[in-house]
């Protein structure tokens, strides 16, 4: 029963282990008949200027996303948990809202937003607020990139933690509460430290479905060749279609080994706890 | 009035502020859609219409009827697909996790690596396979990649939600010596419909949404699918049309009615990604 | 301390179309110092009333009083939970899981912003009396059972509350500590002179800690008193059953008897009914092959089905010879083989009998 399922994530498998095998080669543009050169491509790409902003905004959207989504999604989930359900079960769906939605839209809803003149920057000046040039500097572009992606991702963490909150016994908070801990005693006292689990969760996807972003900083950044925005993904990409294949295989191959080096860990984590509930 | 309900009213005050943040994207791809193209580009993007005028849309219409029908075939399919077959795959490994652990384990790992990995990654042996396969450039590439990442992806879902099922039950049956596929059509099945439901929305969402996929693997315009479609209407970095906004919308609306009917689902299943998240 | 009185407390739930009367207009009064028990068959209400004098549930109808003073009322929360000077023990003792006992039990105390050293003068005597000293740098998961109830009670008590509500404080523990857990909560009771309020579906609990007690069936309060009054002199067979033991069964009302089978209980009052209940406790009956025990009338032959033994009694099982479906549980001093034919008697003034709805007649 499990043939079609096993089938196809053979193929993934199969992919992968083709990546490998191509990144060893000297495939590309100018070597149109491949020869076996080792670590040969990777040496190449790590001399590449693309490849280490590539690197750098990579680490940079991830990382970052972690820094500001797990507290935002905290700070957020605290406030919803003490409101009643129906409220607190809309505010998560508008918090949710992004993820519904393809990315290549959302990117292109900010775009406009981003505009010097008739975007968000009309509303800061009209409130007498500094404006920001958005996508006309370096620095700014990373920013704005990062701004859509704490926008669409920090629902994920706001849920993450929510359910590990919820999933704190009741009767340990009103425990707290005839202890008299205020409202902030039992957040920081009672629901994060026993929100492990929380924090485990929404760690690993915010890392994970930004290490991936693709469509964001391609609408965005207008392709994948906009230089502020490149990331790994987006230069294999852009490698790809400059035709320098193993180049392309072997960055594919670190983004496999460096996503696998989370997803694995994780996976045992889940089964562990979800699946076999030891 | 009592402190505690001042208390309440500031965190709902503060809930609602940071939600109608949340809210702006949403709300200005809604309103300027209805402008016509000198409001759009002479009025700011936060402001409503002054005319309501739906020309944009009709505009829009003719050129993403044909992406958004070659969506709905992509996506229904693939979503049904997968979800049917990752729950037969997750029965699988529900049975036998705790017989070969090793096996569950491993199984778990590679549903887990294909959910998750950075499918950009595979970009050029998948090209390669499918243009030896001859599924370049054509609908049965497109599920078929989709199915690559999405089956597993079911997998892991409904692996989450199969174990709501007692154990005992499944194996009472068996004791009964049914095979696994009447248990699984008779005992699994009708137990799991709301993960079901779950998984396969949010797997339609996310095929629905996939912009990459379409991108690299067609190139004639007849198969283009919506999130692709809807590129082609911004004149590149931030040139403001309304017939971008009106794209946007015709290529969002699936997904965000399908959120706003059956979000509860969709929900369930981004949950279900972090191990069920119940109570919220 | 304090004074709790109950008025009409009312709580319904709506769940959807579903609506359960948790509390129905009950009614009850607890003086300074005294101890009440609130016994009642599962689902019966009891938590429910019990949250609600401790402010974690909004009435829906009726009012409490603290000393005289207003903490409930319809629909609103007057005082609220922590500031009514209350302490609870959960059914799970709802101990913080990151926390050790010790920070478990300081908790309250850092709340109210009291010194460190006071803090630690505190948990050191509390866990002293209690006896769990040793285990004070560890966390609830690494703790017996009975230890971990030990320091709920502490962490309810170091505060020095002015009511104590306990929700079945005992339920978790092993029969064997549970005893010697009942007698610490009374002593501390009674040298505090602590105002507490007891819940437990187990009669062994109320009889060990509270005075008095009210019996709870489906939300109202069918019966107030003294406990061994309500355990002598239950209004129903519902209620006596609550309160410990009884076997009831159905007999004939004869002229001087009421006919059991082959057993005969001596019976000259008139009753309109020509069938009753008979209610009586295991401790009200013996066996024997005597025909004549002191106190004790002799109604007849029965089998022994089954004999047993537990805590320091032997307990059997026995039938009239003539209906081996009517069963009665007694009391034995004595091993006595199953298969063995005796005379079984009762005492006549603890037998109760009910009508065929369960309301006590007699
Ligand atoms: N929060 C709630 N929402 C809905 N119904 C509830 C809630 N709390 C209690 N009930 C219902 O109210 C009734 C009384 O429940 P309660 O917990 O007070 O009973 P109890 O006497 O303490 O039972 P137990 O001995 O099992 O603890 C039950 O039918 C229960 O299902
Ligand atoms: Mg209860």
């Amino acid at each position: 029963m499990a043939i079609p399922t096993l089938f196809f994530s053979g193929v993934l498998l199969y992919l992968v282990a083709w990546n490998i095998y191509l990144s060893f080669l000297n495939w590309s543009l100018v070597s149109r008949i491949p020869k076996f050169v080792g670590f040969g491509t990777y040496s190449y790409l790590l001399h590449q200027y693309f490849f280490k902003i590539g690197a750098m905004h990579s680490a940079i959207f991830s990382l970052g996303l972690i820094a500001i989504g797990n507290p935002l999604g905290i700070f957020l989930a605290g406030i919803l948990y003490f409101l009643p359900n129906k409220f607190r079960t809309l505010m998560v769906s508008i918090f949710l809202y992004p993820l519904a939605i393809s990315m290549a839209t959302n990117g292109l809803i900010w775009t406009w937003l981003f505009n010097l003149h008739l975007g968000v920057d009309y509303a800061l000046r009209l409130i007498h607020l500094p404006t920001i040039p958005w996508l006309t500097t370096p620095t700014t572009t990373i920013g704005a990139l990062f701004l859509v992606e704490i926008w669409a991702y920090t629902g994920l963490a706001v849920l993450f933690y929510l359910a590990s909150f919820m999933g704190v016994d009741k009767s340990i908070i009103e425990a707290a509460r005839i202890d008299k801990a205020g409202g902030f005693k039992i957040l920081f006292k009672i629901l994060i430290p026993n929100s492990m689990n929380g924090f485990i969760v929404s760690t690993a996807l915010l890392f994970l479905f930004s290490f991936r972003l693709f469509s964001l900083p391609y609408v965005i950044g207008g392709g994948p060749t906009n230089l502020n925005l490149m990331t790994l993904v987006t230069y294999l990409y852009y490698l790809f279609y400059s035709e320098f294949f193993s180049a392309s295989a072997a960055t594919s191959v670190i983004v496999t080994v460096v996503a696998t080096a989370v997803i694995i860990p994780y996976a045992l984590y889940g089964i562990k706890r979800w699946i076999r509930r030891e | 009035m009592n402190s505690r309900l001042i208390k309440y009213i500031i965190l709902e005050i503060i809930a609602i502020i940071i939600a109608i943040f949340w809210l702006i994207p949403l709300y200005s791809m809604l309103i300027n859609g209805f402008k016509t193209n000198f409001e759009a580009t002479a009025t700011p993007v936060l402001f409503p219409p002054k005319v309501f005028t739906i020309s944009s849309y009709i505009t829009v219409w003719g050129e993403m009827k044909r992406p958004l029908i070659n969506s709905i075939i992509i996506a229904i399919p693939v979503a049904f697909i997968s979800t049917i077959f990752g729950e037969m795959a997750a029965y699988f490994f529900y049975v036998t996790s705790e017989r070969m652990p090793a096996v569950s384990n491993t199984g778990f790992s590679i549903i887990s690596l294909a959910t998750f990995i950075p499918y950009q990654a595979t970009l050029l042996p998948l090209i390669e396979l499918e243009a030896s396969w001859g599924l370049f450039n054509s609908y049965q590439g497109l599920i078929f990649a989709l199915l690559i990442f999405y089956m597993p992806t079911a997998a892991l879902l409904m692996s989450i939600f199969i174990p709501v099922i007692p154990k005992y039950l499944i194996e009472a049956a068996r004791i009964d010596k049914a095979s696994d596929w009447t248990v699984f059509w008779k005992v699994v099945f009708p137990l799991t419909i709301p993960g079901f439901l779950a998984t396969m929305i949010f797997v339609f969402i996310e095929s629905w949404n996939n912009f990459f996929m379409p991108l690299v693997l067609t190139s004639s315009p007849s198969l283009r699918l919506i999130p692709v479609a809807e590129r082609a209407f911004t004149g590149g970095y931030g040139t403001l049309y309304n017939d971008s906004y009106a794209a946007a919308v015709i290529a969002s609306i699936v997904p965000l009615v399908v959120f706003i009917i059956l979000g509860r689902y969709f929900i369930k299943g981004l949950a279900a990604l972090g191990g069920g998240a119940k109570g919220v | 301390m304090v004074k709790v009185k109950v008025k009409d407390l009312t709580k319904i739930f709506k769940k959807g179309k579903n609506i359960v009367v948790a509390n129905d207009k009950i009614s009850l009064e607890v003086d300074d110092g005294a101890t009440f028990g609130i016994l009642g068959e599962s689902g019966g209400g009891k938590t429910t009333l019990l949250r609600q004098i401790a402010g974690l549930e909004i009435p829906t109808d009726g009012y409490i009083y603290f000393d005289e003073k207003v903490v409930s009322a319809p629909n609103k929360i007057i005082v609220e939970p922590e500031n009514r000077n209350i302490s609870l023990v959960f059914q799970n003792w709802a101990l913080y899981p990151n926390m050790t006992i010790y920070d478990n039990i300081a908790f309250p105390l850092k709340n109210i912003k009291m010194p460190k050293s006071e803090i630690d003068k505190r948990v050191t005597e509390i866990s002293e009396t209690l006896n769990i000293k040793q285990v004070l740098k560890h966390y609830p998961r690494e703790v017996s059972g009975g230890q971990m109830q030990r320091a709920a009670l502490a962490r309810a008590l170091v505060k020095n509350p002015k009511l104590l509500l306990l929700d079945e404080p005992f339920s978790n523990l092993d029969a064997q500590i549970r005893d010697s857990a009942r007698a610490l909560v009374r002593k501390i009771q009674k040298e505090l002179s602590l105002t507490t309020i007891i819940v437990s579906h187990d009669p062994a609990d109320i009889f060990s800690i509270a005075e008095d007690a009210g019996v709870i069936v489906r939300g109202k309060f069918v019966q107030i008193g003294n406990v061994s009054e309500l355990y002598n002199n239950p209004i129903s067979e519902t209620v006596s059953k609550l309160l410990g033991d009884i076997n009831t069964v159905e007999g004939e009302v004869k002229e001087k008897a009421i006919v059991i089978g082959n057993l005969a209980i001596p019976f000259d009052k008139k009753i309109d009914l020509t069938e009753v209940k008979v209610g009586i406790r295991p401790e009200d009956m013996r066996i024997s092959q005597a025909e004549i025990i002191k106190n004790y009338v002799n109604i007849g032959k029965v089998k022994v089905k089954v004999s047993s033994y537990s805590a320091g009694i032997f307990k059997l099982i026995v039938s009239p010879i003539s209906d081996e479906s009517i069963e009665f549980s007694v009391n034995s001093e004595t091993h006595i083989r199953s298969g063995i034919e005796a005379f079984l008697f009762i005492r006549p003034e603890k037998m109760k009998l009910f009508d065929s709805n369960g309301n006590r007649i007699m």
